[in-house]
């Protein structure tokens, strides 16, 4: 084995694994997109439930003629609360595949590492070039990256759990609390570093 | 929302399509019977083990036809309680700007009384128009629901034709698959009855919806339209099994 060749292989398995990132990233910002007006309709149904629920309907002249009317209301906007929330249960789970999948292809690079480490040299890994960072930062990269879907996720489905129909105020707040998320977050990492790795990409 | 009508219900008209069958909503395909399906003895799955003829009997075809129409006066439904939503979303949202123009606090008592007509806004060109836009939808609506009606009672002649025929409790065999016929009425009737009292629940709705200066009775007004708390969940099961069994639906 010539000296470059674990480097070249190193190499190679970052080249695979920033593309996958990058197509990760994309259905990851679509999913989140797709999921704020599904929140918007849950937060308004909230404010529906709200609105019934302060009202004392047997008060209201015109609808004494309807003496259920209150509770099949009631089963009606949590069954359409139920429909949104499952659409939103499978907006999750399509951020539990993109976090997947990120971490098996950063988990991938990292075995390819190690298993090349010691001929590689600590001098070689640490180099950066005119056009390509080091091994070592884009390793560090990838793991940020990484560490980032997976608190990303953890925060969304910890959000998510929290709905209960009885918290009206708390469903009332999610499209803002969901936001929130994202600009806690480090919004443009990925952006960031795939501009950093594109010049190594062409290479 | 019924926009997902399976492709398995014939398409086209078929020469003795009755009118009333041709409902179509805007952008919705109106489904139909088309007669390669009623003459088709597959319908019958027992075949020559019954003493049926592989053509429908009239009272089929008739049961048959219904399940369409009923199939495509929901869809209508469907669509013209959108229509009317938006209107009455535009007609609240109208309302509350006017209320703020005119610098009047919101009221938070749900009460109606005397003393509300007093701070009412001035009269409003653009109201009014909303209005009467929703009232089209409500009597586009109603046309609908009498037209359930008249199914649920030719469902109910059709029994009473089969009562007069086999009134000696002879056997008898079932139209389709496993329906007595009678079954074909009950699920009318029930499905008549939620829309006959959703749009008793409408009329209510088109009726205050302008009048009501609280926003916690604007909203659940709203809410009742859109939500339709009188047509029940179960109102798709019985409408799909009615397609299921005349064959609209494959099995």
């Amino acid at each position: 084995m010539t000296p470059e060749q674990p480097l070249l292989a190193v190499h190679e398995a970052l080249r695979k694994c920033f593309p996958v990132v990058e197509e990760q990233q994309g259905l990851w910002q679509s999913t989140l997109r797709d999921s704020q007006p599904l929140l918007a309709s849950l937060s308004n149904l909230a404010e529906q439930l709200q609105a019934a629920h302060n009202l004392r309907f047997g008060d209201v002249p015109p609808l004494r003629a309807f003496p259920d009317l209150k509770e099949r209301l009631r089963r009606k906007q949590l069954a359409a609360g139920d429909t949104v929330l499952d659409k939103l249960g499978e907006r999750l789970a399509t951020l539990l595949k993109v976090r997947d999948t990120v971490s098996r292809h950063v988990e991938q690079v990292l075995e390819i590492y190690e298993q090349h480490a010691d001929s590689i040299g600590i001098d070689t890994v640490l180099q950066a070039s005119v056009v390509s960072p080091s091994v070592a930062d884009m390793l560090e990269w990838l793991q940020d990256i990484e560490r980032h879907y997976r608190n990303s996720y953890l925060k969304r489905k910890y959000l998510l759990s929290s709905i209960q129909w009885g918290d009206l105020a708390n469903i009332q707040a999610l499209p803002k609390a969901w936001n929130q998320i994202s600009e806690d977050e480090h919004q443009s990492l990925v952006q960031d570093t795939l501009l950093n790795v594109s010049f190594f990409l062409e290479e | 929302m019924a926009g997902d009508v399976g492709s398995s219900i014939a398409k086209g008209l078929s020469e003795r399509q009755s009118s009333s069958s041709a409902w179509t909503g805007p952008g919705q395909q109106a489904y139909v019977i088309a007669d390669v399906n009623l003459r088709n003895p597959v319908a019958n799955p027992l075949g020559s083990t019954t003493p049926r003829k592989p053509v429908l009997s009239v009272s089929a075809r008739k049961i048959k036809d219904n399940a369409a129409d009923w199939h495509n006066l929901i869809l209508k439904w469907e669509a013209l309680n959108d229509t009317g939503f938006a209107t009455a979303n535009n007609i609240a949202n109208l309302k509350t700007r006017l209320w703020s123009e005119d610098g009047t606090e919101l009221q938070s008592s749900p009460a109606s009384g005397e003393d509300v007509h007093k701070t009412l806004p001035e009269y409003s060109k653009e109201l009014e128009t909303l209005c009467e836009e929703l009232q089209t939808t409500f009597d586009a609506l109603a046309k609908i629901q009498m037209k359930m009606e008249k199914l649920s009672s030719t469902t109910k002649g059709v029994c009473e034709l089969e009562n007069y025929h086999c009134g000696d409790g002879r056997h008898r065999p079932p139209l389709f698959h496993t329906w007595p016929t009678a079954h074909f009425y009950e699920v009318s009737r029930k499905l008549s009855d939620m829309y006959q009292k959703e749009l008793l629940l409408k009329r209510t709705v088109i009726e205050e919806l302008a009048h009501t200066t609280d926003h916690d009775l604007t909203l659940s007004y709203l809410s009742m339209w859109l939500h339709q708390p009188y047509v029940e969940t179960n109102s798709k099961l019985l409408l799909e099994s009615m397609l299921l069994e005349t064959g609209h639906r494959a099995l």
